[in-house]
């Protein structure tokens, strides 16, 4: 298919599929945490839904605040800013939450206020600086510092902020679900 | 080029229709096993099916499929020209039950990724044995008049030209070992393997899948292909390659214009020039006549040139064959199916439609006075009658009969009552009853133990059934009803019935019993349970299918898992009764709602032994922070939800709450809450696998008003 698309016309191309990974392609969701704005590939965000009820789960980290239903499915949310150990802020009706799609993982991040879609030319992200307080907090999330105009964002991996160790304790809970399977 | 061989997508196909085919093949065969012979139709059917497995297997080449199929076929092939009289039908349902256990036993095989190597060689020289057999059997009035298995004329078979210059001319002669089986199979393969390199392959025999007499021919006089190709000799040599199967390969490489020629039926004298330059080792008095007949039967076919045909191939045939043979196979009901995702996603938007449904019907804004809602509540009557019956109707959807397992539990009577000599009777009442596809898969086990039991344990030896004058036959009945939102399903046999005394002695031996309590102070009831307890079985002699003692404590425990129970019911003498009563859904549950704090909680019904508020003098605190609460002269740890999961916001008066106890295997706790919402059926979702497990926690649900509760686990709560 591949082949096939490479040799079609560019002009055939516009309203393809490729054509949405096109039109994605470096632009940024923004959203102010704290002091810093930072981006999230577009491509990851699946909608921006305003504040709603979040139903608390027990036990578990801090910046999880719990679960809520979106038309019929519940997807947990996570606190950007506790994420990132700001300090906490107070929600209200103008809050949103960015639904995020991460390998097939949907989750909900609520920020304090959500800026503008933004396109960052390749050439204009620069790798984290090594130094300063900006790496020692977020570097760990942060996988690049990208320009527009005069100011700065910071480009988040998704991954990383839904946290590295979170990811693997859904694989292990996804093995135990098997083994238990097999078991069964 | 070869698209129909792509077997991805195809091998699906192949084993969703199989599976089907021999699910339909199971249910004949078992409805009629106590007949003296199958009739007509069944024999129709079952020779049907044998032939499509048979044809899809091949093109699959699934050899040993192919094979077995093959021989049952011939064998119902036979019952149906010759009707011969004087056939073991019981035997032959044995082999049909057989050949389909050995297909499943491959397709499983097949379907996880493993080569279907399964010994058929058994199974075929029983085939063989019993067609003697039944030949020999119903020779006095049939032994002639046999006819061929002929198939419809054989086709020209072509596959896309692509002609260049590079190209080489090759005629190729393929001589099988003579006792080969299936060899029109094995000809195919050598098809196969050639149409990765042809630009232009022609054979004959031409039909050599569906055709029988192909293989003969094939046998008899070898498998011709003309094969135009960019390729060296030893390359050709190397893809037909030489087996087990082949004994010969013969490939001359010849002209284009000889190549042209082909197989040309038309011109008589240019056929069997061509076939004896290229099959020399075959004797030449047969060609003619053999090629004669061919073009006998094709006399109007204009002459074919390889070249102009692109892929006329039988496989698109017999892709049709498949269909037509299900619809007549299917007098049921038509079916689609449909990914187990989209119907969640159904249930979901409609659940969601249920309530944003409620939200505009009692919105606030309608509260205000004098408002003329006439039409408007009208309307909204209409709609609530539509989407009460969306949901009825999307829970249905998730409902299947019980009949496929009941038929399995009839080949378990079958094949356990023919080893074991007994002489029994199989009832299903109600199979059509329809419960949740979840659940249908958790009872299968259980209810396959309690058959087994049943045949087994439950009826008695025919001479034992002789000595005690037990005049009716041994039955075991299956049999499924809903009532009140349950599913029960019985097992029920006529046998011996519970030995009281036997199980009390073993008990007593294993130290169940209680040491206060005299054995007569044990009702009925509380000595069957006995059985169900792990590593007890009353049964001296262990046999293939039950005594082990683990057969009643998995059955308790895998009904358990789904929220069900069972219950024994035994009169000496005259048999015993097994019920299992199941809840008709797992996605469903009946629960108690509840809040604390902030949070709503739900906890199934069935689990919830009471509900009271207490005073203060009640409670007993121990100094460590432990509570117990009195209840009539009973003491009961108290487990405060608010304070175990550390939310905020929560009562800490137990005045003011609200006490449930709570019971789950045997042990009895108290929860404290702060307060009963009400009693709902509720619709279970997994917590999104991103919050760690929880404890005490099993799931979540969506209430009317579209908050989220969790679902309470009474067996983490307890621990």
């Amino acid at each position: 298919m591949d082949a096939i698309n490479e040799v079609k016309n560019p002009v055939e191309l516009s309203d393809g599929a490729a054509d949405e990974r096109d039109t994605q392609k470096g632009k940024y969701m923004t959203f102010k945490s704290g002091d810093e704005y930072f981006g999230l590939k577009i491509q990851y965000v699946n909608e921006i839904i305003g504040f709603q009820t979040i139903t608390a789960v027990p036990e578990t980290e801090d910046y999880i605040k719990g679960l809520i239903n979106l038309r019929g499915k519940i997807i947990p949310v996570i606190d950007v800013r506790l994420r990132f150990n700001q300090d906490p802020f107070e929600y209200n009706d103008r809050t949103c939450i960015i639904v995020v799609n991460v390998k097939s993982t949907v989750v909900g991040l609520i920020v304090e206020k959500i800026a503008e879609v933004v396109e960052i030319q390749e050439e204009n992200i620069l790798p984290p600086p090594s130094l300063g307080r900006v790496d020692k907090i977020q570097s760990k999330y942060v996988y690049g510092i990208g320009k527009t105009g005069d100011s700065v964002k910071l480009l988040l991996n998704p991954e990383k902020l839904l946290n590295d160790d979170d990811i693997s304790a859904i694989e292990q809970a996804n093995e135990m679900n098997a083994d238990e399977e097999r078991e069964a | 080029m070869a698209e129909e061989f792509n077997t991805e997508g195809m091998l699906d196909v192949y084993l969703f229709e199989n599976e089907q085919l021999l699910e339909r093949l199971q249910e004949i065969v078992l409805e009629q096993k106590d007949a003296d012979c199958f009739d007509e139709d069944s024999i129709n059917e079952i020779f049907r099916t044998m032939h499509t497995i048979k044809g899809s297997s091949g093109i699959m080449m699934f050899d040993n499929i192919t094979v077995v199929s093959h021989r049952l076929e011939d064998v119902f092939y036979y019952l149906r020209e010759s009707h011969p009289e004087n056939v073991p039908h019981l035997e032959l349902v044995e082999h049909v039950l057989e050949v389909s256990d050995f297909i499943t036993a491959e397709m499983d095989k097949i379907r996880d990724g493993n080569a279907a190597d399964g010994d058929s060689t058994e199974i075929l020289a029983g085939l063989d044995k019993f067609l003697e057999l039944i030949k020999n059997g119903g020779e006095e009035k049939n032994s002639k008049n046999i006819p061929e298995n002929v198939h419809e004329e054989p086709k020209q078979f072509y596959i896309a030209p692509v002609a260049t210059s590079a190209s080489r001319f090759y005629k190729i002669h393929v001589g099988f070992y003579p006792e080969t089986e299936m060899v029109n199979v094995h000809a195919y393969k050598v098809v196969y393997a050639l149409k990765e390199i042809a630009e232009d392959l022609l054979y004959f025999p031409e039909d050599i899948i569906a055709d029988e007499s192909a293989a003969e021919s094939i046998l008899k006089d070898g498998f011709r292909i003309l094969l135009q190709a960019q390729c060296e000799e030893e390359k050709v040599r190397e893809l037909i390659g030489v087996g087990y199967d082949i004994e010969k390969v013969d490939v001359y490489q010849c002209e284009a214009n000889e190549f042209l020629q082909g197989f040309d039926f038309g011109n008589n004298n240019t056929q069997i020039d061509l076939i004896s330059s290229v099959a020399e080792i075959e004797s030449k008095t047969q060609e003619p006549s053999e090629e004669g007949n061919a073009e006998n039967k094709e006399p109007v076919k204009p002459a074919m040139q390889p070249g102009d045909f692109v892929i006329k191939s039988k496989e698109p045939g017999k892709a049709k064959k498949l269909a037509k043979d299900k619809a007549k196979g299917g007098e049921k009901a038509s079916f689609i199916s449909v990914n187990v995702n989209k119907m969640d996603m159904l249930m979901d938007l409609i659940g969601e439609l249920v309530i944003s449904q409620s939200v505009v019907l009692q919105n606030p804004d309608l509260k205000v006075p004098g408002l003329n809602l006439a039409n408007f509540n009208k309307a909204a009557a209409q709609m609530v009658k539509i989407s009460t019956d969306l949901q009825n109707i999307i829970m249905s959807m998730r409902m299947m009969p019980l009949t496929n397992t009941f038929q399995k539990m009839n080949r378990i009577v079958f094949d356990v009552s023919r080893k074991l000599g007994k002489d029994i009777e199989f009832e299903m009442v109600g199979e059509n009853t329809e419960v949740d596809k979840n659940i249908i898969e958790h009872i299968s086990d259980p209810l396959m133990h309690l058959v087994r039991n049943a045949v087994d344990h439950g009826i008695e030896t025919n001479e034992e059934r002789e000595k005690s004058r037990k005049r009716e036959k041994a039955k075991v009945t299956l049999s499924a009803k809903t009532e009140a939102g349950k599913v029960w399903i019985s097992v029920e046999d006529n046998g011996k019935g519970l030995d009281r005394e036997k199980i009390l002695a073993k008990a007593r031996k294993q130290g169940l019993l209680d040491e206060g309590k005299p054995e007569a102070a044990y009702t009925d009831k509380e000595v069957f349970q006995f059985i169900t307890k792990a590593g007890f079985s009353t049964n001296e002699q262990i046999t293939e299918y039950s005594g082990r003692g683990v057969g009643m404590d998995v059955v308790v425990q895998n009904i358990q898992a789904i929220g069900g129970t069972l219950d024994i019911e035994s009169t000496a003498g005259e048999g015993s009764i097994m019920s299992l009563k199941i809840p008709l859904t797992l996605a469903i549950i009946d629960g108690i709602v509840m809040k604390t704090g902030d949070s709503s909680f739900v906890i199934e019904t069935g689990v919830v032994k009471e509900f009271f508020s207490v005073t203060e003098d009640m409670m007993i605190h121990e100094p460590d922070g432990d509570e117990y609460v009195m209840i009539r002269g009973e003491c009961f740890p108290v487990l405060r939800l608010g304070a175990w999961y550390g939310l905020k916001n929560c009562k800490s008066d137990v005045e003011d709450g609200m006490m449930l106890i709570i019971e789950m295997d045997g042990k009895k706790i108290c929860l404290f809450v702060d307060e009963l919402v009400g009693k709902q059926e509720i619709v279970v979702k997994p917590i999104p696998a991103y919050i760690k497990k929880v404890r005490g926690l099993s799931g979540c649900t969506q209430l009317g008003d579209g908050s989220i509760a969790l679902i309470l686990d009474p067996g983490g709560l307890v621990e």
